[in-house]
């Protein structure tokens, strides 16, 4: 699922990094949906603030999340 | 279980050349945001012809005007609550905290979103976890949960870690005594200042904590003097722990450096998430690893209010990451934040301007004269005292203007205890020209 095959330094991805990145990116994928309950929307919202700093720490991407509510 | 040494294996390792390449490109990025969504950043950058596209190196970064905390103020007081500082809509924000200001009443407050609070734990997970705190551990709280942000970053860090999270509140000092011991706290988390009264406290109380606790570790914040050699062995034989070094500001939400558990003697700076630049205090050259400089920092964290190039008026000396044993290429502050290059003054870690104090003082028209005086009580807690003189024929004010002018001014400092005291008319120095009100009478510090 990820658009990219490397880290922002341009490394290759490590498998534990292309997975990470993967739960990164659908999550973000669910945040964006507007169907969700309030028990699964607030917690997807939970997760990917989590996830998001397990992927920046591990340079994996640098964005903001405000539009997502995040 | 056998535990990693760093929170971040990947990048607390990463050679130099690497990690400039990672800040240069956040630091683009950060730029990008800035000027995209904040009005501040905008009028800022414009008015200094400065384009994020200008920067090619990471020496293009002085191309970045500074940001100082008196037009952070001005920002706020022309536009309540928060200025023109926010990236984006307030109602993205779940966190609210503040710090005193430079004039008056008016504190600086800031938001966070949801990622940016778990960022501000994030960073305090660096610094716990570089220490040594981990899940096996029961970390105490003494700190009292208000609008000041101070180790609410570091109670949710330990929960990430994994610890068992105490805390302490709204209790008396016997009380967080008797905790720590009946909980079998492994680390406390606490201002210098504060540890040594705890430590005090419990002496009065007939416990020796070094031999009674199983304290080993004290995460010290909120004063410089948990990098003050002799404060520091002072603490660690009075708790029989290790005592770590951690500061952190307001302005970006939580720490930017801490002490390691190798000791080295400072704080390694968290290098991937911040630039740490340390500038000459009037001609803003930087200055050279083992020179005395101000601290300028970039944070790549809060982007509800991007922090560019804010000048600290923190005094630290660089030394280069090698100078400590751990393998991390965090470059660290010897000594860790050393003094200020201003008036600014930490009383039980509140930052306190004299400039803020005098405006109050000067809404009461009975005060004549007054000395603003910070002095260390028992050789343990700094106190701050107002002196003043009332104004002939305004005597009949004294009682009641006594418990207003203290609550004012702990209003506006976090909620710091101000020592009101009524001094004989004539007895104070009164100036003509250049006054000096504020009398220092802390002991020197030794490095």
């Amino acid at each position: 699922m990820p658009t990219t095959d490397t880290d922002l330094l341009g490394n290759t991805l490590t498998e534990q990094e292309r997975a990470l990145l993967n739960v990164y990116e659908a999550l973000k994928k669910l945040a964006a949906r507007d169907d969700l309950p309030p028990c699964a929307d607030r917690n997807v919202r939970k997760a990917l603030m989590s996830m998001w700093q397990a992927t920046n720490d591990l340079d994996l991407q640098f964005e903001q999340l405000y539009d997502l509510g995040v | 279980m056998a535990y990693s040494e760093f929170w971040n294996p990947k990048n607390e390792t990463l050679p130099r050349e690497q990690l400039q390449a990672l800040q240069l490109l956040k630091l683009r990025r950060l730029c990008e945001w800035a000027y995209a969504t904040t009005p501040f950043h905008q009028r800022k950058f414009d008015a200094a012809g400065f384009k994020p596209e200008q920067l090619k190196t990471l020496d293009d970064l002085r191309r970045i005007p500074f940001m100082t905390r008196e037009e952070w103020m001005e920002s706020l007081q022309e536009k309540p609550l928060f200025g023109d500082m926010l990236a984006t809509d307030p109602r993205n924000a779940i966190r609210y905290h503040l710090t005193s200001g430079t004039t008056g009443r008016t504190p600086i407050r800031v938001l966070d979103s949801m990622k940016d609070w778990d960022w501000i734990n994030e960073m305090w997970c660096y610094g716990l976890w570089g220490f040594g705190i981990r899940p096996e551990d029961s970390v105490y709280f003494a700190f009292g949960y208000g609008s000041f942000i101070g180790f609410w970053g570091a109670h949710y860090a330990c929960e990430k870690i994994g610890a068992l999270v105490i805390p302490g509140g709204a209790q008396t000092t016997e009380a967080r005594i008797k905790q720590i011991i009946e909980m079998g706290v492994t680390t406390v988390c606490s201002t210098p200042t504060y540890a040594l009264h705890m430590w005090q406290k419990a002496r009065e109380m007939g416990i020796d904590l070094a031999k009674e606790s199983k304290v080993n570790k004290v995460i010290l914040s909120g004063e410089p003097a948990g990098s003050i050699p002799a404060v520091k062995q002072q603490l660690e034989e009075a708790w029989g722990a290790k005592c770590g070094d951690t500061a952190g500001m307001t302005e970006v939400g939580t720490i930017m450096i801490f002490e390691c558990s190798h000791q080295p003697g400072g704080t390694h700076i968290i290098e991937d998430h911040y630039i740490e630049e340390v500038l000459h205090p009037t001609s803003d050259k930087p200055v050279g690893y083992g020179e005395l400089g101000e601290r300028v920092v970039t944070s790549f964290g809060r982007g509800f209010i991007p922090v560019l190039r804010y000048r600290t008026k923190d005094m630290v000396m660089k030394v280069p990451a090698s100078t400590c044993t751990c393998g991390r290429t965090w470059d660290i502050y010897s000594g860790g934040i050393r003094g200020r290059w201003d008036d600014m003054k930490l009383i039980r870690g509140t930052n306190v301007y004299p400039r803020a104090v005098e405006a109050i003082i000067r809404e009461y028209p009975a005060i004549d004269e007054f000395q603003i005086h910070i002095w260390r009580k028992e050789e343990l807690q700094d106190e701050i005292t107002i002196k003043l003189e009332i104004k002939p024929g305004h005597e009949g004010e004294w009682a009641e203007l006594q418990h207003k002018l203290a609550k004012d001014l702990s209003n506006a400092h976090e909620g710091l205890r101000f020592n009101i005291e009524r001094m004989d008319y004539g007895v104070l120095p009164h100036f003509e020209l250049k006054a000096r009100r504020l009398v220092d009478a802390r002991p020197a510090v030794q490095y």
